[in-house]
């Protein structure tokens, strides 16, 4: 097999730097190239022959011709995905005019294609798409069709699917305007985050409704004061939950949505979400919680067609194993609309800053580990500090539970903000500790310095010691704490760059957008099938050129078209109401005092 | 001569209400003589309408098709409802209307009115950017006074006629009743055995909730009082939906009672007003419809009802209030318990009947002593002609009335510049609250005007920004003080709307506007306070010998 490497490099070089610099210092995988029949090159890579043994260009031709029908569906590009030594992307070539890019993350496998055969016809005719890939590469690819070249799918895994993944759901979910529903908890941790799922979703373009259950956490709570027999307590809270469940499902009714997004310990039982799977409502839940305390996800994951996890690894495995759904891992994020940077004046830095403060609730670890700091003016905020010992002395308006506002103005009234993740049982900082708390990623939203202790899940996030600082374990803490206090350059170094990457990459649009690109790379045709009635943009069509033609034709063209969706969000908005806003703003004031009630 | 020469009002509620517009538009008329008067009303509304004198057009909104078409829904439905409103839109633009008065507090005809941007509009209308403005002062004190009806100090008309620009104007409100409506009247009246002549008492059975609705066998026991007693008939009225009530009433009184219930148009209900003596109601659109045309009232309010908003306007009606300590309940509230509709017995209502038709004023005096669960009050108009309630019988001034009465003296002194003029009890408590008040309204000041001050020099945005913080700071205190302190909370949410309606350009004009307002505050604060507990030397503010009067009887 003659060296094809230079001539093909050369080629790439000129037609794709970046490509160019991701092959020229790839190793070919070794040993991988072996003759067919034809005498052609063929690949076999752990296991996985690539091309036919006989005839790679023959089989390659019988795979585009099935291609070619779903291209002349209507593409702009076809996505290949997986190059292999290229026999099937040639193929497509010779049948197919139009754009033509191939996804093939592996830059090892690149350089044994290059390497195997002269490539240079191909490489001026196709596109390789850049890795890693960014949504705007594909929202420039236009109407795609994905072609998956199965032996590389086989070969490469998850990686490669995943890509699959995006970027069908991408594509998909630009025609698509849901109609989503996202159920809070009761109480928790993860209620705030309700609010933020909700508002990156809507910015996204879909019309969202929020289920609060938060009205009915003090009753949960109350449910004690029946009685003290556990067994009793534990039949009235099974009531409870239906009753939630029947108001969960008479929600649903109401609105009729596309999705339901349930946010961890959302009101959603396995009944519940049976009844949703017979509507033809997509199921989704984010599990913002640590599998290993809360067991209840067991019970549940088989319901829903997708589980949204902020660990990895083991547990993924493991939740995929229970499930048909989909399990996906993704992780938390800020919201930069409330945190965010805030100018405080003298008096609030009096009362809310501190050289060393902690915000969050007194668990196990975070009283033993924050005891050494005591004397470097360390303040507590928040709840469950009681029986701390000395630690007490530190808390913050006797414990009480601090508001998402204040919250923010601490964060930055702090020099050195802790964040320890909880822990129930380690001393300091939880050796298996693996997801990353959404305080991580508020703090550095905030572009306030933090502490964060090690976490397996972090580095691909935020990287330790440029975008964040972390310590080991409970002893580090201390010498770290005094080294930041003394050098507010570092912090300030280390604060700009954590917020610019959230900023970039950890939002709440981020995650709701890769969210919904995961459920839409499944479910889309169930989600489009749903999709009834006329769109704005078939409406905007009607109108044609007339003012309300025109008001339209600026709104979600996929929305579906309902006086609500388009008369939302018209108020509160900055700037002159032109007059077919304010003729639906009039149109929906009407319905709501005369019509509303009137409907079934 | 007046510049304003084309007028549109707009009042998109109720027929009483359209009734209650007419004095404005009369007044209207009588300021701009040589100006159009448009009437936007409710389509089912457009012959009480068509009987308002001085209304040279009456433009009909067929809210029913509009709500028909919203609750079928499609897309088609919406577009045509847009073609609609779009069409409305552009014909009342046309009129390039001088003068726009909104009698209807609601966001969507706050929208309406934004929409076809008159030069002037008084009432609610809105923003280019889609925030609601509550243009005239007479308005805002108006909106105020919903959220505190207990202070209600004025009635509903007077604050149409103000927020007009209507100065005097006629006591009374108007209906032309068509000759077809009297020929009609009478001849389903004769068809009763009720020629020309026979004496009749009208009972207006129904409301527009059951909480407002005297119950029938009060009726019942009245009309069998007011037979034996004048040897009346009684005419049953109101609409098709309350013949459940007229046929109770009418199988009880037998031939006593002449039913027209649901058999007249709204001008023809005006006709037969006409030919009774008198007209027995609750707060009902009849009420004002017998005010129009001239029949004296005996009015029974209770419930959320309030005789000092929307009591007749007119002269020498009879307003019978059930004084029960709830009242009124709230517009949003659903009582359980309406107790207060058994307050006013039937003998107390045939005893204001008998008298009212007679004219026997001193019998009603007595009569308000003998029936003391209610508060009887007969309508008429103050030295300003503002509407105004006297109070019958001996029963002293209490409390509730005297806040009341205070804060209509307030109201017209800092709306229409009369010096204030009371006597009644002293209120230490309530001056007490009011006088807490006055500092924290200065302090708000002091701290606009630093706000103002930076805003002149132009210098450092994070102070302005702070002194900014600082002012809605001390708002919020305000609020929250109103919120806890029922005597100030009426002054408070007027403050609110005040606020909330600063237009300017620039931070240090608004900030100006900011800082005259809270310094108004705190003015009103310290004049009510010394209206309900009067210094031993008469403050400051007012001028020597300008009639000032708060001694305490």
């Amino acid at each position: 097999v003659s060296d094809h490497r230079e001539p093909n490099l050369r080629a790439l070089a000129a037609r794709d730097p970046a490509a160019h610099a991701r092959v020229r210092d790839a190793t070919p995988l070794a040993g991988a190239t072996v003759a067919a029949a034809t005498g052609v090159p063929t690949l076999e890579v752990g296991g996985v022959l690539l091309h036919s043994r006989h005839d790679p260009a023959g089989e390659a031709t019988r795979w585009a011709a099935t291609q070619r029908g779903r291209l002349d569906a209507g593409a702009d590009t076809a996505v290949v995905l997986g190059l292999g030594l290229g026999y099937h992307v040639e193929a497509l070539a010779a049948v197919w005019p139009g754009r033509l890019v191939v996804v093939e993350p592996d830059a090892d496998l690149l350089a044994t294609a290059l390497a195997a055969r002269d490539l240079r016809p191909l490489l001026e005719r196709i596109e390789l798409a850049p890795d890693p890939l960014g949504p705007d590469t594909i929202d420039g690819w236009g109407r795609v069709v994905v072609a998956p070249h199965g032996p590389s799918l086989l070969r490469a895994g998850e990686g490669l699917r995943s890509l699959k993944e995006r970027i069908t759901g991408r594509t998909a979910l630009r025609d698509l305007r849901l109609r989503i529903l996202v159920i809070s908890p009761l109480t928790g941790g993860s209620y705030p985050l309700t609010g933020y799922c909700a508002r990156a979703l809507a910015e996204l373009g879909h019309a969202v409704t929020v289920l609060d259950t938060s009205p009915f956490a003090s009753a949960l709570g109350g449910i004690g004061g029946f009685t003290p027999k556990k067994a009793v307590q534990k039949a009235i809270g099974e009531a409870f939950a239906n009753f939630l469940g029947t108001g969960v499902l008479a929600a649903v009714e109401h609105h009729d949505p596309d999705l339901v997004l349930g946010m961890a310990q959302a009101p959603l039982s396995g009944a519940v979400l049976r009844e949703l799977g017979r509507r033809g409502t997509v199921r989704a839940m984010w599990f913002v919680e640590d599998h290993r305390l809360f067991g209840y996800w067991k019970d549940v994951i088989a319901e829903y067609d997708h589980f949204f996890t902020v660990q990895a690894g083991e547990f993924l495995a493991e939740a995929s194993r229970s499930t048909a759904g989909r399990v996906a891992y993704l992780p938390c994020a800020a919201d930069p609309a409330v945190h965010r940077p805030f100018p405080l004046c003298a008096e609030e830095r009096v009362e809310l800053g501190a050289p060393v403060s902690f915000l969050g609730a007194g668990y196990h670890n975070r009283r033993i580990a924050f005891r050494s700091l005591l004397d470097l003016g360390l303040k507590l905020w928040g709840t469950q500090w009681k029986g701390a010992g000395q630690l007490e002395s530190a808390v913050q308006r006797g414990g009480a539970r601090i508001t998402t506002d204040d919250m923010v103005r601490i964060f930055n009234a702090t020099d050195v903000n802790l964040n320890l993740h909880s822990s129930t049982y380690v001393d300091g900082v939880d050796p298996r500790g693996d997801f990353v708390n959404p305080r991580t990623f508020e703090l550095a939203a905030c572009g306030a310095f933090q502490l964060v202790d090690e976490r397996a899940l972090l580095p691909p996030l935020l990287r330790p010691g440029v975008e964040v600082a972390t310590f080991r374990d409970a002893a580090e803490l201390r010498p770290l704490v005094e080294h930041y206090l003394a050098h507010p350059d570092e912090r300030a170094a280390m604060a700009a760059a954590g917020r610019a990457r959230v900023l970039a990459e950890h939002t709440y649009r981020h995650r709701m957008e890769a969210l919904l690109e995961a459920v839409c790379a499944r479910d889309a045709d169930r989600l489009r099938a749903r999709t009834r009635g006329e769109t704005v943009a078939d409406v905007a069509h009607a109108c044609g050129n007339t003012p309300l033609g025109h008001f339209l034709g600026e709104l979600s063209p996929g929305m579906p078209f309902s006086l609500d969706g388009v008369a939302k969000g018209l108020l509160g908005r900055p700037g002159r109401l032109s007059d077919p806003e304010a003729i639906m703003l009039f149109l929906r004031e009407l319905d709501g005092m005369y019509v509303e009630e009137h409907r079934t | 001569v007046s510049a304003v020469r084309r007028i549109l009002v707009v009042n998109l509620t109720r027929f009483g209400d359209l009734l209650q517009t007419s004095p404005v538009i009369v007044g209207l008329r009588a300021q701009h003589p040589g100006a159009r008067i448009t009437a936007l009303v409710p389509r089912n509304f457009v012959d009480v309408a068509e009987g308002l004198p001085a209304v040279d057009d009456v433009r009909p909104f067929d809210f029913d098709g509009l709500a028909r078409l919203l609750l079928a829904g499609k897309s088609a439905d919406i577009r045509a409802a847009y073609a609609i409103v779009e069409g409305l839109v552009a014909e009342l633009r046309a009129e390039r209307f001088d003068l726009a008065v909104n009698y209807s507090s609601s966001r969507m005809s706050a929208v309406l009115l934004g929409l076809v941007g008159a030069t002037d509009t008084r009432g609610w209308t809105m923003t280019p950017d889609g925030h609601r403005l509550i243009t005239h002062p007479w308005s805002r004190v108006f909106s105020g006074s919903c959220l505190h009806r207990r202070q209600q100090p004025f009635n509903l008309v007077d604050y149409y006629k103000r927020a007009a620009g209507v100065v005097g104007g006629p006591q009374r409100l108007f209906f032309d009743v068509p000759a077809a409506a009297r020929a009609r009247a009478a001849e389903l009246l004769a068809a009763e055995g009720a020629p020309e002549g026979t004496p009749l008492v009208a009972l207006q059975l129904a409301a527009s909730r059951e909480v407002r609705r005297w119950p029938t066998a009060s009726f019942v026991a009245l009309g069998r009082a007011l037979h034996e007693r004048l040897g009346a008939r009684m005419v049953l009225i109101g609409g098709g939906g309350d013949r459940p009530y007229a046929e109770e009433v009418a199988a009880a009184l037998g031939p006593m009672a002449i039913d027209v219930c649901g058999r007249t148009s709204i001008a023809e209900l005006g006709a037969v007003l006409e030919r009774s003596r008198v007209l027995v109601t609750g707060d009902t659109g009849p009420m004002h419809m017998a005010v129009a045309v001239g029949t004296p009232v005996v009015s029974l309010f209770f419930g959320p009802a309030l005789p000092f908003d929307t009591g007749p306007y007119g002269a020498d009606h009879l307003c019978l209030h059930a004084d029960v300590p709830c009242a009124p309940c709230g517009h949003s509230v659903t009582c359980l318990d309406p107790f207060c509709r058994d307050t006013i017995a039937p003998e107390a209502v045939a005893e204001a009947v008998v008298a009212r038709s007679t004219g026997d004023w001193a019998a009603l005096e007595a009569a308000a002593d003998r029936f003391p669960a209610v508060r009887w009050y007969r309508t008429g108009f103050d030295a300003e002609g503002l509407f105004d309630l006297e109070r019958l019988g001996s029963a002293p001034i209490d409390r509730r009335e005297q806040l009341r009465r205070v804060y209509r003296a307030v109201w017209k002194h800092a709306l229409d510049g009369t010096l204030p003029q009371l006597r009644g009890p002293r209120l230490e408590r309530e001056a007490a609250t009011l006088r807490a008040l006055v500092p924290l309204a200065a302090e708000g000041g002091a701290r606009a005007a630093v706000v103002e001050n930076l805003a002149r020099r132009a210098t450092d945005l994070v102070a302005l920004e702070d002194a900014a913080r600082r002012v809605e700071e001390s708002a919020a205190e305000l609020y929250r003080f109103g919120a806890m302190h029922e005597p100030a909370a009426f002054l408070v949410q007027v403050f609110r709307f005040d606020k909330e309606n600063i237009a300017g350009d620039g931070v240090a004009e608004i900030a100006r506007a900011t800082r005259v307002l809270h310094e108004e505050l705190a003015r009103r604060a310290r004049l009510l306070a010394d209206l309900l507990d009067p210094p031993a030397v008469a403050p400051r503010a007012v001028p020597a010998g300008g009639g000032y009067d708060a001694r305490p009887s």
